[in-house]
């Protein structure tokens, strides 16, 4: 008798038409129609050969099909029974940090190095993303990335406004001194490309266009989907957005992300044990995605990052992430922009302008 | 003053350390690290950590590199590796203070028992406890090879200390790995030759590392079959086609042998190698202590390092005698997705 065994950390999530097989260690994903879905599960319990008695003759030819794919992707293996020592993964998430991602949006007149920030630096942060809405001096750049070198943290994105000077080589030896740096964003950029620094290990992303304020984020794009044991776990029990984030706004407030319109005090008179004490500050952490109308139907949920800012219904905080077109139920694309249905929302957020 | 955990380690390339320390300040547990450059910064002995302000050690590394530089009048290879090798001498002779200096008791894992283990001796303990092990011989001579291939079809030659790392002249690194011997390739093999470490190869299903936890076994199966490059050793990595590494539970009376194994040697912690054949028979390989455990800590999402943050708690509680239940930021599991589809 011949059995599939599956990998522990390919995991299988069902949605309202497919499936999303995710590889969790090779960081891909297939996807599945939930037929196909249908006879893997099967094939957890029982031998191939029971699986085409029960799916009968007829399917024989589609259920080796199967097998042979997942064989082939490395995603199992035969056996001659299905091994029960393969336990199976604990999905369980955590950090040893209450705030693990930081958002800054910067504004020159802040002082980035006051005792609000050592405080947030002295959590092992794990990301930091600071916007640049205006063109910003390169000792500038330079002065405010050397205050993160004595910390923990771990990497940092920077969202920059194109200009000349910032050239590869420029931007080489700026990620050579502050090697935290490992993705950059150039938005207003003359032309949309890749570029790849320092020994081609940091993305430069050029795009053309302009990030000039907080409206910008938000968009749930399929070539975003990160499948990763991280994610994919924090997803099942966190929002895999706002989950343990801060954020600090261009007027020096501090929010859960830019985009939200609640604050907890401003960086230069609040302490960060303040706003961990303050209970409304985790509100969004635990809203996941098996709790988000559509979402929950969505195979992609667990590869997806959300988005609370920014919704289909603003009077319901459960409510889909407004800036994704994709629907689970007929499994196509659209713009979401361009959605009837999302309207309503898009002027209540006074996104209008920014979208046409 | 209260007694102190302390970490012996090194100050980079440590991410092991670096996580089981940032779990400790988030876990709000007090802990001194001391890394193998902080010897250099030290006026006197009596900076060194002492027996009494300390409650339990944790010898996880010893340096990276020597802040140290020398010269010499006259360049020469031989004087140079001999001079390097006095300094490691001489560091060794400051650091290894500690181990008689503080109390075995205190110790993960003795130190002086790490520090001399022997590849030999595990393999005969473990084979004492009825733990399968290949079978393995120290052999001098072509003869003793060709009448070893009666028996098995192919041998494996290994380190009976451990792998070392090369450099050619062009600063290329080439690793030492285990390699096999079988009729094809015995005509390489010299009439005699220096005492060699040889093995039965097994043919391996996959491979498990366990990482071993104060009684505890966390394991992980690695499958590279697939993979005609690393068919003898995963450390080879093929970057291009990773092995499959995923989470295993070894049988129970397994697990009890190698708890056994690791008190008889008195190690807390460690990690060991282990073979699957074709068969589904368990091989025991070796152990090492100070192992590494990040890589079988992340692909099981085992959180290992969490785990040995407080167990050094636990130890320093213990030596304490307070009996109270640290803060608990445990988030437990979720239903698995599979169970959810059902
Ligand atoms: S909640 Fe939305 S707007 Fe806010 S940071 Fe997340 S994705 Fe961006
Ligand atoms: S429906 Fe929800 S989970 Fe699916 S792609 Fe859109 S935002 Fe992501």
């Amino acid at each position: 008798m011949e059995y599939l065994n599956i990998y522990a950390n390919c995991q299988l999530v069902k949605g309202a038409n497919m499936s999303l097989l995710c590889d969790l260690q090779m960081r891909r994903f297939y996807h599945l129609p939930n037929d196909t879905a249908e006879v893997l599960l099967f094939l957890q319990q029982y031998s191939i050969d029971e699986c085409i008695a029960h799916y009968g003759e007829d399917n024989r030819e589609a259920i080796t099909g199967y097998v042979d794919f997942f064989v082939s992707r490395e995603l199992g293996f035969i056996d001659d029974r299905i091994l029960p020592e393969l336990t199976a993964m604990e999905l369980t998430w955590d950090r040893f940090a209450d705030i693990t991602n930081v958002v800054i949006e910067y504004q020159e007149t802040i002082d980035y190095s006051g005792p609000f920030f050592r405080e947030l630096l002295d959590q092992h942060l794990e990301g930091l993303e600071i916007r640049f809405y205006q063109p910003v001096a390169l000792p500038e750049l330079r002065e405010l990335l050397a205050l993160f070198s004595d910390s923990t943290l771990r990497h940092i994105k920077l969202v920059l406004h194109y200009e000349k000077s910032l050239n590869k080589a420029t931007l080489d030896e700026l990620v050579k001194k502050h090697q935290r740096v490992k993705s950059l964003l150039l938005h207003s950029s003359p032309e949309e490309k890749l570029e790849k620094i320092f020994s081609n290990s940091v993305p430069v992303y050029h795009f053309t266009g302009e990030i000039n304020s907080c409206m910008a984020c938000g968009e749930i794009r399929a070539n975003h989907f990160t499948v990763n044991t991280e994610l994919f776990t924090e997803s099942l029990r966190f929002n895999s957005c706002l989950n343990r984030k801060l954020s600090i706004d261009q007027q020096g407030y501090i929010k859960n992300c830019p985009s939200m319109r609640e604050n907890y005090g401003h960086v230069a008179d609040t302490s960060l044990q303040a706003v961990l004490d303050n209970k409304t500050f985790s509100r969004y952490n635990h809203i996941r995605k098996d709790d988000i109308a559509v979402c929950k139907d969505c195979e992609f949920r667990h590869v997806c990052t959300d988005c609370r800012a920014y919704i289909e219904n603003p009077q319901d905080i459960y409510s889909k992430p407004l800036k994704c077109g994709y629907n689970p139920y007929t499994n196509n694309w659209e713009e979401w922009a361009q959605h009837p249905m999302k309207q309503a929302a898009i002027g209540w957020y006074g996104m209008a302008e920014i979208i046409k | 003053m209260s007694k102190k955990i302390l970490i012996l380690s090194q100050s980079y390339l440590e991410s092991t350390t670096d996580q089981v320390c940032q779990w400790m300040d988030y876990l709000k547990i007090p802990y001194r690290r001391l890394n193998g450059e902080d010897f250099f910064r030290f006026q006197q002995l009596s900076d060194l950590p002492d027996n009494t302000e300390t409650a339990v050690v944790w010898y996880r590394r010893k340096i990276a590199h020597f802040p140290a530089e020398f010269s010499l009048k006259q360049p020469d290879i031989n004087s140079q590796y001999t001079l390097k090798r006095f300094l490691v001498d001489e560091f060794n002779g400051l650091h290894s203070f500690l181990f008689h200096s503080i109390d075995a008791q205190k110790w993960l894992n003795d130190p002086l028992s790490e520090k001399n283990l022997n590849k030999l001796q595990v393999l005969q303990l473990a084979r004492r406890l009825n733990i399968h092990t290949p079978f393995t011989e120290v052999v001098t001579t072509k003869a003793k090879i060709m009448a070893l291939l009666e028996q098995y079809p192919a041998l494996i030659v290994k380190p009976l200390s451990e792998c070392i790392l090369l450099e050619d002249t062009e600063r290329r690194a080439y690793k030492m790995l285990t390699s096999t011997i079988d009729q094809k390739s015995l005509s390489a093999v010299p009439e005699t030759f220096f005492p060699s470490l040889v093995q039965e190869r097994i043919v391996k299903k996959f491979e498990i590392r366990t990482f071993y936890l104060d009684g505890a076994c966390y394991s992980m199966a690695i499958f590279s079959q697939n993979n005609r490059k690393t068919t003898d050793d995963f450390r080879n990595y093929d970057n291009h086609r990773p092995n499959r590494t995923v989470p295993y539970k070894l049988p129970a009376e397994l697990e009890h042998k190698l708890d056994q194994l690791m008190k008889i040697l008195r190690f807390r912690t460690g990690s060991i190698d282990l073979m699957v054949d074709m068969q589904g028979n368990y091989h025991f390989l070796e152990i090492n202590p100070e192992g590494q455990f990040g890589m079988v800590s992340h692909p099981c999402n085992y959180y290992l390092e969490k785990k040995f943050a407080r167990l050094l708690h636990q130890s320093v509680l213990h030596e304490k005698e307070i009996h109270q239940q640290p803060e608990n930021k445990e988030n437990a599991a979720p239903a698995t997705v599979f169970s959810e589809a059902e």
